[in-house]
């Protein structure tokens, strides 16, 4: 019953998506919006594991890539639709995280983050040596002329990101509300004394280290399809890791719509400043906006919004 | 009355002129809406320092045109858009282009990772296409309005290094072993893949062919194992940083071979050559133009005068040989088309551009099918005589000599290498 009010909005969200795509004329909207939210899915994803448990993620170009790579290999190999290879290519983003999970649970902290650091240099070297998937010298994927319901491939994919989108959220809404969240956030406070009151920390941090690849790897399917020609410098790039991570701290880590604030407001503002100030000072904006989170509002904009209104509102 | 009706005619004979006067206003105020050309480039991230450079050359063409009158009458204007070397900024920066900003006309940003993203958007909107750089990009679209400045020929992958294996093919007596050593990383590997191609055309048996991860910092051990199959010839396809650790070890190990080089980028590059100085001695490399005798276009020295008076100030390359003309041409070579066509119709621009020959500050230009030069023309050049660190002497004839292809050849080859 509490979780009453967030499927009708979803599923208007979706539908207005979709109808704007049949009503608005410039396709830069689409072209933008498809990057914002693919970066809610991705911020989103990063906060399964990264705010709701506390271990931090710098390896979400790993997954991304696992995801657009997946869509390479299978894409030249049996022809497939996109739709066909986004499950796929969670399957297997969120299988490497199992096995990366199970690898590098045992360390904490910055032992954690350097670990994930490491997958995502592995797996790009990797890569850069697989010939079939292009190697160093990147693969082309040549968009279709024709989209089934949509008048171009970029109203697709757009309308795409947005179901994946308010899917990533709903799991990490039903996550936040559930047993395992509650789990989630016995293991951030006191990872020790979670374990002595019994809860199963090792099964659920495998939990979020799947969830969290899976999602991750489904959203960089779609990612050859948008730019066309993928080679791992990119694929693998450090804004991926820095966006994901930077979007939840904006928003606030411990909830499930912070990243979603955080990966609007942020993704927004870099989509924003690359078609008008389009200098070395869009780089500044961004990283001071960051800055300025972190002093003024560790908690990100949620926990901004509870300090001032929430408690405000209790104390007389 | 009279008088009235005097006044009345006057009145009419200057509302009359006064309406004449707005519409002869009003034609030219029509006619100067001024020609916007959009493009991405990278000012910020890795390929930051050859975009500002592509940028003021491309600047510099910019005040030219509109000194000499225009395109058409109309002054040109540029829409660009940092693209910050990331490909996903491209697609959305070339629809606002193309949708919201109206461009007449769009070029491509630099390089074949921020080139390709761009080719379905102006693809689905028919438009010329020029691009600055891009390797091979349209082997996979096919677009016959793309055309690409970079002179590596119509079949880009192999012509990058058929001058190299061609000089090592002429000497006498012939040599017979190989050495393939390159980046892992885009170009390095589609350089790779044409030298292998043409060693194997030549006859040459290949004894060493590997790759080194791109963050590699010491390049001794690689020398010395590519030292141990004792190569005739050693062909290096490299990015600026390892070109620069490559020729150091290369220096330090004393790599004994007969021909050295072919894809090292980077050592076009006044700063690495400023920094490697003498040690460069007897390297063969590509490049696309050098200040010998043989390449003095019109128009190249007066557009590198401009260029090197405002390279200084923002910080890039100070000579400009090796992007820099380019980037003026490419849009010479538009500019020209719209001026030949009198619009800027697509279509008639693209046949305009495919039909002819266009006279730019890199040479004669004409495109192939495939939108590459028509013919080939990565230079080989040889780095000869270098004394020390000045940048000076690279801005005079004889320091990299052309050895290749015949037509623009302006010195003789120093063989062996290791002597």
């Amino acid at each position: 019953m509490r979780i009453g009010w967030f499927y009708p909005i979803a599923l208007l969200l979706v539908l207005g998506g979709a109808f704007a795509t049949k009503h608005v004329d410039s396709n830069f909207v689409f072209y933008a919006g498809y990057v914002v939210l693919q970066f809610i899915v991705l911020a989103t994803a990063w906060n399964i594991l990264g705010g709701f448990t506390g271990y931090v993620n710098f390896g979400t170009a790993a997954f991304f890539a696992v995801g657009a790579y997946t869509t390479i290999a299978l894409n030249k190999a049996l022809g497939l639709p996109l739709l066909a290879i986004m499950p796929i290519a969670g399957i297997i983003a969120g299988l490497i995280g199992l096995a990366a999970g199970y690898f590098t649970l045992r360390l904490k902290g910055v032992f954690f983050s350097i670990a994930t650091l490491a997958l995502a240099v592995v797996l790009e070297t990797a890569v850069a040596n697989w010939g079939y998937v292009g190697g160093a010298s990147g693969s082309y994927v040549i968009p279709p002329a024709e989209v089934p319901f949509f008048d171009n491939y970029i109203e697709g994919l757009f309308s795409l990101m947005l179901l994946l989108a308010v899917v990533a959220v709903g799991i990490a809404r039903y996550i936040a509300l559930s047993k395992i969240g509650r789990g989630f956030a016995a293991i951030r406070d006191d990872e020790v004394a979670a374990e002595c009151m019994g809860v199963p920390t090792l099964r659920l941090k495998l939990i979020a280290t799947t969830l969290s690849g899976a999602l991750m790897g489904i959203a960089g399917a779609p990612y050859p399809f948008y730019v066309t020609y993928v080679e791992p410098t990119s694929a693998f790039s450090l804004t991926y890791a820095v966006n994901s991570i930077a979007m939840p701290l904006i928003g606030g880590t411990t909830t499930w719509f912070g990243p979603v604030i955080g990966a609007v407001l942020l993704g927004s503002l870099q989509q924003w400043a690359t078609v008008t100030i389009s200098s070395e000072l869009n780089l500044l904006i961004v990283g001071v906006t960051l800055v300025a989170f972190v002093v003024l509002a560790p908690q990100g904009l949620v926990g901004l919004a509870r300090k001032l209104f929430g408690r405000g509102g209790r104390t007389p | 009355m009279q008088c009235f009706s005097g006044t009345r005619r006057w009145a009419l004979k200057l509302a009359a002129a006064a309406f004449a006067g707005t519409l002869a206003f009003a034609a030219p105020a029509q006619a100067e809406k001024p020609i916007k050309i959009g493009f991405s480039m990278a000012l910020t991230g890795g390929l930051a320092a050859a975009g500002k450079a592509a940028l003021i050359a491309m600047e510099i063409w910019k005040d030219d045109v509109n000194a000499a009158g225009g395109l058409l009458g109309r002054q040109v204007e540029f829409v660009y858009y940092d693209d910050q070397t990331n490909p996903s900024t491209v697609p959305g920066i070339y629809t606002k282009l193309l949708t919201l900003d109206n461009v007449d006309l769009v070029v491509s940003g630099y390089a074949t990772n921020m080139i390709a993203p761009a080719m379905p958007i102006v693809m689905s909107r028919k438009m010329v296409f020029m691009s600055l750089f891009g390797l091979a990009v349209n082997e996979k679209f096919n677009y016959p309005n793309y055309f690409q400045i970079m002179p590596a020929g119509p079949n880009p992958l192999t012509d990058w290094s058929k001058g190299f294996f061609d000089i090592a093919a002429a000497q006498n007596p012939k040599p017979t072993t190989v050495a393939l050593v390159g980046a892992d990383a885009e170009f390095a590997r589609n350089a790779l893949i044409g030298a292998r191609e043409n060693a194997a055309k030549a006859g040459f048996k290949i004894v060493y062919d590997k790759t080194y991860p791109p963050p590699t910092a010491d390049f001794s051990p690689i020398v010395r194992a590519i030292q141990a199959e004792n190569p005739d010839v050693v062909f290096v396809a490299s990015y600026p940083p390892d070109s620069a650790g490559m020729v150091r070890a290369i220096n330090e190990v004393g790599l004994k071979t007969k021909l050295l080089g072919g894809g090292m980028v980077g050592l076009q590059f006044a700063a690495l050559m400023g920094k490697l100085g003498p040690s460069l001695n007897g390297i063969v490399n590509y490049d696309f133009w050098v200040p010998e005798p043989t390449l003095k276009f019109d128009g190249v020295e007066a557009f590198l005068k401009k260029y090197q008076e405002k390279a200084p100030a923002a910080g890039v390359d100070p000579l400009g040989y090796y992007l820099p003309p380019y980037a003026y041409a490419y849009l010479q070579v538009l500019g020209d088309a719209v001026k030949a066509v009198g619009s800027t119709d697509q279509q008639k621009l693209a046949d305009y551009i495919r039909s002819h020959t266009h006279k730019t500050v890199v040479g004669d230009v004409s495109f192939a099918p495939n939108g590459e030069w028509a013919t080939p023309r990565a230079l080989m050049v040889q780095f000869q005589g270098i004394n020390d660190s000045g940048l000076e002497q690279f801005t005079k004839a004889g320091a990299r000599v052309v050895l290749w292809p015949e037509q623009w050849k302006s010195g003789t080859l120093k063989y062996p290498y290791a002597q």
